[in-house]
């Protein structure tokens, strides 16, 4: 085994704890909405919810960067250039994240100056590490952009799909840089937030998971290479097509020209058309060898990660997308709905995809299945579907009590928060979210032991049968 | 837009790229099982998606907004099988070249 892929394995493990630490955040954050009052004032709502979004961050981002450097000298045939720096740059980022958290659970808040912005909490939302921490994932971010160059470079290989990666790294690194201004004009402040958080979410990410699915999909089903490009670059030009411009349902409600609803609604109404066609692709895979693979869970989680894609994605995000619906649905439940179902969908299930895929290596495991691994699909995917079904309930009870007949007032507010509707609906969140949390811990398991079980049995099996009678 | 209207569009919206998945996937399946079935099943999808298309264009979302929905449900109709067919010949084709 590649040092690169041993790293990976490194970064795996990482973003396997930061996905349990973010369940737990948001159990918590759950609770927040059952229990008024709960844990007031010594650790709020604000900072459970901090927890939560950020770890969603740093775990897919890990997650990501652990697959690429699985795949990488797979793809070019060597190993990482600068391994060594990219293994000190695993460490710092790890103390970087712990460090974060600890601040944010233990110090919280710090007084209105430039010391807290850079020690204590930037204040924007999916970006709230201070400063130093930002600049630190920064430098892990470059630092990871000179691996994959120079290992190109230097292998004097660059392959279509790490063609596609080199490119897409650029604006990766670069639209990260905005999280570090301060600008005082709240307007032109989420103008450009939202280049950052759309941009990164709606097109690097998703050229990043492609051309991740892509590699995969080399090593999962044996798809040939052509195949997997070609497919890559129509998914890289439908993406960008739609996903660009689709930035400006962002722009609604946040002080822009009137000109980004038709911008914004138009390019957003076309990005369920390259969902489908994944998912077309996705069915004719999955019978193109018949659903035969020496690596059951990786599979299945792909095929989660194309229905998830354009469920949570395509439908959930359609269903709120035009200007005339925004205007009801925007910051209530309803979104948040969406953005678990979108998330858990376009990246989680593919980054759970490639764990089981270089364990399977790893271990040195010819067929990798079991039941564990279904338990976990199901409790986890029941769980999200509870959740976001839950989660949907609630905020259409928000926007249509509150937004649509109460006209937004706080008295609406109020009332919207009583509905009957929205209480039962944040119950049942809290309740699937327990359901997820189970299922993340027979993940954990599975992940664990799949592939180590199979070698213990086989290992036991001479011995039983020359053992005494 | 009232409270009412707001809800029923909005679940129609959801209803019409749903029905479009649906129609994707149905398509997909009777294509590779050869069934009859199947792709009748995948048309009733699709006519259900203009159904929806019909509902949402005599509602109240404003005129550019029913002009792009009915473009999109057009659309809809040609991707799974134009889809399909890119991916036969792709596929074909890499077969021959290997």
């Amino acid at each position: 085994m590649f040092r690169s892929q041993r790293l990976a394995l490194k970064y795996f493990a990482a973003a396997m704890t930061l996905f349990g630490i973010m369940v737990a955040a948001g159990l918590l954050a759950s609770t927040y909405y059952v229990h008024d009052g709960f844990l007031l004032n010594k650790l709020d709502f604000s900072v459970a919810k901090m927890l939560h979004i950020d770890t969603m961050v740093i775990w897919l981002l890990m997650g990501f960067i652990g697959s690429v450097y699985w795949f990488l000298p797979i793809e070019l045939e060597r190993e990482t250039e600068g391994i060594k720096l990219a293994e000190i740059m695993f460490w710092i980022f790890c103390a970087a994240v712990a460090v974060v958290a600890a601040v944010f659970i233990f110090v919280q808040y710090g007084p209105a100056t430039e010391m807290s912005l850079w020690f204590v909490n930037q204040g924007r939302k999916y970006v709230e590490a201070p400063r130093w921490a930002a600049l630190g994932v920064t430098l892990v971010v470059l630092v990871f952009v000179y691996n994959v160059v120079a290992t190109a470079i230097k292998a004097k290989k660059i392959t279509g799909i790490i063609g596609v990666l080199m490119v897409d790294l650029i604006p990766l690194f670069g639209l990260y840089l905005i999280a570090f201004p301060s600008i005082t004009n709240l307007s032109e402040d989420q103008y450009w937030w939202w280049w950052l958080v759309h941009l990164w979410v709606e097109a690097t990410w998703e050229i990043l998971i492609g051309c991740i699915m892509a590699l995969a999909l080399l090593q999962l089903l044996g798809t040939a290479r052509r195949i997997v490009e070609t497919w890559l670059y129509i998914e890289v030009a439908l993406v960008l097509g739609t996903g660009i411009l689709g930035l400006g349902h962002h722009y609604f409600w946040i002080g822009t020209p009137d000109y980004w609803l038709s911008i914004g609604g138009f390019f957003s109404a076309l990005e369920p058309l390259p969902l489908l066609g994944m998912v077309v692709h996705a069915v004719y895979d999955a019978g193109a060898h018949r659903m035969k693979t020496t690596n059951k869970p990786a599979f299945y989680w792909v095929m989660a990660e194309a229905f998830g894609n354009f469920i949570g994605g395509g439908v959930f995000g359609f269903m709120m997308t035009l200007p005339q619906i925004n205007l009801f649905t925007h910051g209530t439940q309803w979104t948040v709905s969406h953005g678990h179902f979108a998330f858990w969908g376009a990246y989680g299930c593919g980054v759970i995809a490639v764990i089981y895929l270089a364990l399977q290596k790893a271990r040195a495991s010819a067929q990798l299945d079991g039941r564990l691994w279904k338990w976990s699909f199901a409790l986890l995917n029941i769980g999200l579907v509870g959740m976001v079904g839950a989660l949907l309930v609630a905020g259409i009870a928000q926007a249509f009590y509150e937004r649509a007949m109460g006209g937004s007032t706080l008295q609406a507010f109020m009332q919207g928060q009583s509905n009957v509707w929205f209480v039962q609906g944040i119950v049942m969140r809290a309740i699937f979210g327990l359901v997820f949390a189970l299922g993340y811990v027979v993940l954990m398991y599975d992940l664990l032991t799949i592939g180590k079980r199979r070698v213990a049995a086989a290992a036991l099996k001479p011995h039983v049968a020359g053992g005494p009678a | 837009m009232s409270a009412a209207q707001m809800l029923s569009t909005s679940l129609l919206l959801g209803t019409f790229v749903l029905l479009a998945g649906c129609y994707g996937l149905l398509y997909c399946l009777a294509r590779l099982r050869g069934s009859g079935r199947l792709g009748r099943a995948a048309a009733a999808a699709y006519l259900f998606q203009g159904l929806a298309t019909g509902l949402l264009a005599l509602g109240s979302l404003e005129l550019w907004w029913k002009g792009l929905l009915v473009a999109s449900f057009v659309a809809f109709a040609a991707i799974p099988p134009l889809t399909w067919r890119f991916l036969e010949r792709l596929h074909a084709a890499e077969e021959q070249h290997s």
